[in-house]
């Protein structure tokens, strides 16, 4: 009880190869409830097919992803399709603002609502009020509640994303994963995206993939540092920097490179 | 703006509704037998044009091969006729093709209601069985349109190679419509009775299909066409709803062949082919895709283009006309009329009024 309590993601030797590359070598990872847990480590570390993997875009070579949903049996992740995997409470936001430009903000939302994705639900559903007023309450978090007849493809980047995280919430999720969800964004918008996910985290789980550090301190619970597939350390960001290896591995080698590629 | 946009939606149906209600009175306008079969069949084609507009404008699969399911409702409705006409005897090509008695497949077509469950059920069962598998495996983009172009041309040479079945390249002919001859100035009625019938089925697809799309059903299409990966990812099993509409557009286009025949009193393979089907998909780009009433208005556009340009001085070029319209179109004005009207001539408006503020 108390162990499947406190962990809500256990990832078990998780290994992944495409045609002979290892992207991912045997990772043990425990995601805490209530935490928000940052992966991070430099180019091709294996983080984004880490979230492939737990959203099941990618089947693991070898290795299991269990889930522990609040108050009902833990379920096995690896295996499962990723639509269902959704509507057990597992979201995920992408590297690329993907909201769907064509419809209005209101309607993104409407969309990303929990329950109702039958095709015949979906034929005779009707916006209720109590879907509407959580809509809104959800848009208000994120800044967007003025914004809602607006088409999503309009947005400013900044506000994709904040739109994105939205309809991840809307759906009353207990994971949100979320591929850097500052990418593009400036010092300030990045930093009101932090206040944010801390708001969020009462409510759920958050698992972000970054490369800004600061955004990093803000906000991270706990830190894993991938290198080459491999989990290199794991614990709060204090540590982490202070860690020789991944001074060497991730900050300095990584650091160069960005330099190179600036 | 608000106003403005709720104008807009209305406007699509106003623009139906006045198209209807010249539809419903043209036979009174109109005294030429030719040109109200010729208008009957455009509105067969307007019901096709919508159920390839749901597959393509609105969820963002190209079917290159709905000529397939033109010709099943088609061919269902003509095996029917032929036989009523034939007193159950059979027909001169399986005849000539040395059969014996009527095929099996060919019996429940003597009698009426099973003939029009088939119509239905043929469409249905094979569109269900191919979006099931192409679905699943995930299939999109251009390669579910050269599977769908593949599948037509397969069935076409089925139906060319068993002559004896299908009446080959001649197809079934020789039939009069449902309601009976519709031909010369006494049988009249036959023919406005028909016509009206036509017109309410042309309604009645009209009004399903905007029914559907300004559901949520309807923005989940639009979804899985801007963001499929973000659909699922919502939670949604796209494969479902992308069988439900190709199934759904399957059994619209049957429709439109059924009615088809009637008008026309013939079906042939040449309305399988390759080059039909993308006659179709032309119809639906030139009114205007993803919008129901583009698929109508680009259906009598084109084929009103086409009756006018086939005869005459024009004869031996009218295709090409055809073709410089729809290249004008993919290129200059991806919203086909439709389009024209909604955003290119507002914008143009918007554009002097800034002018004149300037000045």
């Amino acid at each position: 009880m108390s162990k499947t309590n406190e962990n809500v993601l256990n990832i078990k030797h998780v290994s992944v190869i495409f045609d002979g590359f290892k992207a991912l070598t045997d990772v043990d990872i425990q995601v805490k409830r209530h935490s928000i847990h940052f992966f991070i480590g430099p180019n091709g570390a294996g983080k984004t097919t880490l979230l492939d993997i737990i959203c099941a875009k990618t089947k693991p070579t070898s290795g299991t992803v269990h889930y522990y949903p609040k108050g009902r049996e833990d379920i096995r992740l690896t295996g499962m399709k990723e639509y269902k995997i959704v509507n057990e409470g597992v979201g995920r936001k992408f590297q690329v603002p993907s909201v769907f430009v064509e419809l209005t903000v209101f309607e993104n939302m409407v969309l990303s609502l929990k329950g109702h994705k039958g095709v015949w639900e979906s034929i005779f559903y009707k916006v209720s009020k109590a879907d509407k007023e959580q809509i809104m309450e959800v848009l208000k978090k994120v800044g967007l509640q003025d914004r809602i007849d607006i088409q999503a493809g309009s947005l400013a980047h900044g506000e994709k994303q904040w739109l994105e995280i939205a309809m991840q919430l809307v759906q009353k999720p207990e994971i949100i994963m979320l591929d850097e969800p500052a990418a593009g964004m400036g010092k300030p918008e990045t930093f009101k995206t932090g206040e944010l996910l801390k708001e969020i985290k009462k409510e759920c789980t958050i698992i972000v993939v970054e490369h800004d550090m600061d955004f990093v301190k803000q906000i991270a619970d706990t830190v894993t540092v991938l290198h080459e597939g491999k989990v290199l350390m794991e614990g709060n960001i204090s540590d982490v920097l202070a860690d020789r290896t991944v001074q060497a591995v991730y900050l300095g080698r990584g650091g160069e490179r960005n330099a190179e590629d600036q | 703006m608000k106003k403005l946009a709720g104008l807009k939606g209305k406007g699509n149906h106003l623009c139906f509704l006045i198209i209807a209600v010249l539809l419903a009175a043209s036979p009174l306008l109109v005294s030429s037998t030719s040109m109200i079969q010729f208008l009957g069949k455009c509105m067969c084609f307007s019901i096709v044009a919508i159920a390839l507009d749901l597959i393509w404008g609105y969820t963002g699969m190209l079917s290159l091969g709905h000529g397939i399911y033109f010709c099943l409702g088609g061919y269902g409705m003509a095996m029917y006729l032929r036989l009523r006409d034939n007193g159950g005897q059979l027909t001169d090509f399986m005849q000539t093709g040395g059969l014996e008695e009527l095929p099996v497949f060919w019996r429940p077509f003597q009698h009426f209601p099973l003939a029009l469950l088939f119509i239905i059920l043929i469409p249905t069962v094979l569109a269900g069985a191919i979006g099931f598998f192409i679905f699943r495996s995930r299939i999109k983009g251009v390669y579910f349109s050269i599977i769908t172009q593949a599948l037509t041309w397969a069935a076409y040479s089925l139906f060319i190679a068993n002559s004896k079945y299908t009446g080959g390249n001649n197809g079934i002919t020789d039939f009069s419509s449902l309601l009976g001859s519709t031909r010369g100035p006494a049988n009249r009625g036959n023919l406005l009775t028909l016509f009206w019938v036509t017109l309410l089925a042309l309604i009645l697809v009209y009004m399903l299909a905007s029914f559907l799309v300004n559901r949520k059903f309807g923005k989940l299409l639009i979804a899985i066409r801007d963001g499929e990966n973000r659909t699922f990812f919502s939670g949604y099993c796209v494969n479902n709803y992308k069988n439900f509409i190709y199934t759904l557009s399957a059994i619209l286009a049957a429709i439109g062949g059924a009615l088809y025949v009637n008008f026309n009193g013939s079906i042939t393979p040449s309305q399988m082919t390759i080059s039909y089907s993308i006659t179709m998909v032309i119809w639906v780009a030139v009114g205007g895709r993803g919008t129901i009433i583009g698929a109508v208005i680009g259906a009598f556009f084109i084929n009103l283009c086409e009756y006018n340009l086939s005869s005459g001085s024009l004869a031996d070029i009218w295709q090409y006309i055809i073709g410089i319209i729809f290249c004008v179109t993919i290129v200059f004005f991806k919203g086909g009329i439709v389009g024209i009207f909604r955003d290119q001539i507002p914008a143009l408006l918007k554009g002097r009024g800034k002018k004149k503020e300037v000045a």
